[in-house]
């Protein structure tokens, strides 16, 4: 969004369209381009959880069903490198370096606001380690991993062994390199590595800067073998996640962040516990809440099949901090409630139910707009109108307006909709 | 006067209000920030009470 001018029934918008260097009429969609790209970028989509290519669709069913180039990370748009790849390789010739943003001018009736929100990032919570503690993750991260089309294929792998598997991929590389230099220079001088180090340890290597590189080298080879079998012996004795804490409120009824309740967490955590227990029926999950809400249609019933069905314990004290063990196991200390005492549990994985929070863009749309928003910054309705902003024809549905789960955003969706078209309607023109 | 409507936004609320709109036959222009639509909802694996696959 760009600029907004006018008023209802005749607003003036100007939207940049922002380049995607990919032709969207003619991109076909097959992924050619992403195959052969040179370049991996952190993949958001799944919440920082796997890579992606610099030339990508957002998601594999995502719509449009074209592909973008991410300019900041190509090699050939943000780097000023040679590459050109995805252009040799796209048969649709769809790819185009020189494409630019576009501005296009809209004249609307009436505007829908529907920006939805952003997950409050938790690492401002010290005692909750989540940028410490490898196994502390939010509750999209964890969506992603119990998802089939997510970077685990839905298996519950923790976040600590993910990582470990990518640190050994690039150890076995260098181990790779690393053993070919040495095994060449043990060739070119007929002498084995141990003779030179056992020399150059002892100080009795000739003053030659081939032989103390090579000394060098084969000392680096035997500490990265050493790295590599402690690696091979943590990943003999790793163990999917079976045991899983989710914590409520994580960022929000903390009136050192957000006030108020974000609504949809609570069931959400049931679900995930619901949906790992499903996976593999040797989860169990605890859930950390000051209180369980669970005030929708048929949620009630659905907690108790939780706790029935899956395995589920509710627990009521409000988690007062996250530790780790020596095997990477968070270990989450609370109060308990019920019996009076500080206690403290090893879990494999931790859970945080994190607090929907304004979307970052929110303050920028209401300044173009001019209409209000409410002081924890979502877009401010009034009680009785409870979809229309501060200005006429402009409305607001889902979690722009406040936390909310999906069904109450679909019907608020579908109100805001009907409000839009009574003043676009050409019947009402008719009348009017 | 236009009879446009302008959605901003095309996660499940944005859809669903424009999907409304065009059923109606109302021109409807969305603005999204990401190369796709389908916003959070999207990223989701299941959804409660019914256990129901997400988009």
């Amino acid at each position: 969004m760009e600029q907004v001018s006018g008023e209802v029934g005749a607003f003036q918008v100007a939207v940049r369209k922002k380049a995607r260097y990919v032709n969207e009429n003619l991109c076909t969609g097959c992924g050619a381009c992403a195959e052969k790209c040179p370049t991996m970028v952190v993949d958001v989509f799944n919440a920082g959880l796997g890579n992606r290519k610099a030339i990508y669709k957002y998601f594999p069913q995502g719509i449009p069903s074209v592909f973008t180039i991410d300019a900041a990370a190509c090699r050939q748009l943000g780097q000023g490198k040679k590459c050109g790849v995805c252009a040799k390789v796209c048969q649709a010739k769809a790819v185009d370096y020189d494409q630019k943003d576009t501005l296009i001018q809209l004249e609307v009736g009436a505007v829908v606001i529907a920006t939805g929100y952003e997950v409050f990032d938790p690492s401002v919570i010290p005692e909750y380690g989540y940028d410490r503690i490898p196994n502390v993750v939010t509750a999209l991260e964890f969506e992603r991993l119990l998802s089939a089309s997510g970077p685990t294929a839905g298996h519950l792998d923790r976040p600590s062994e993910l990582a470990l598997v990518k640190e050994m991929e690039e150890a076995e590389k260098e181990h790779k390199k690393l053993q070919r230099q040495v095994s060449q220079l043990e060739e070119k001088h007929g002498k084995p590595s141990s003779e030179i180090v056992a020399a150059f340890q002892s100080g009795t290597l000739p003053d030659d800067a081939d032989l103390r590189n090579w000394a060098l080298l084969a000392q680096d080879l035997a500490s990265l073998e050493a790295r590599l079998d402690s690696m091979n012996r943590r990943k003999a004795t790793a163990s999917v996640a079976r045991k899983l804490a989710f914590i409520q409120c994580v960022g929000s009824r903390d009136f050192r962040f957000n006030p108020f309740c974000s609504s949809y967490c609570c069931m959400h955590s049931v679900k995930e516990a619901m949906i790992a227990h499903e996976h593999d029926n040797g989860v169990h999950s605890s859930i950390f809440c000051m209180d369980l809400r669970a005030v929708g249609r048929g949620f009630e019933e659905y907690k108790l099949r939780g706790g029935k069905q899956a395995n589920i314990r509710y627990i009521r004290g409000r988690v007062a901090e996250i530790t780790q063990d020596e095997a990477l196991n968070p270990v989450v200390w609370y109060e308990s409630t019920q019996n009076r005492q500080v206690v403290h549990e090893t879990f494999d994985l931790v859970i945080l139910a994190t607090a929907c929070v304004p979307s970052p863009g929110a303050a920028e749309l209401a300044r173009q707009f001019q209409v209000e928003l409410d002081r924890n910054g979502f877009f401010k309705t009034d009680p009785l109108a409870p979809l229309n902003t501060s200005r006429p024809g402009v409305f607001v549905c889902g979690c722009a307006q406040g936390p909310m789960d999906i069904p109450e955003s679909v019907a608020q969706a579908s109100s805001a909709a009907a409000r839009a078209a009574e003043i676009v309607a050409p019947a009402r023109q008719a009348v009017g | 006067m236009s009879n446009d409507v302008l959605v901003i936004g095309g996660g499940i609320a944005g859809i669903q209000a424009a999907l409304d709109l065009a059923e109606m036959g109302i021109q409807v222009h969305m603005v999204e920030r990401l190369p796709s639509i389908g916003g959070k909802m999207a990223q989701l694996d299941k959804t409660f009470p019914t256990n129901d696959c997400a988009i």
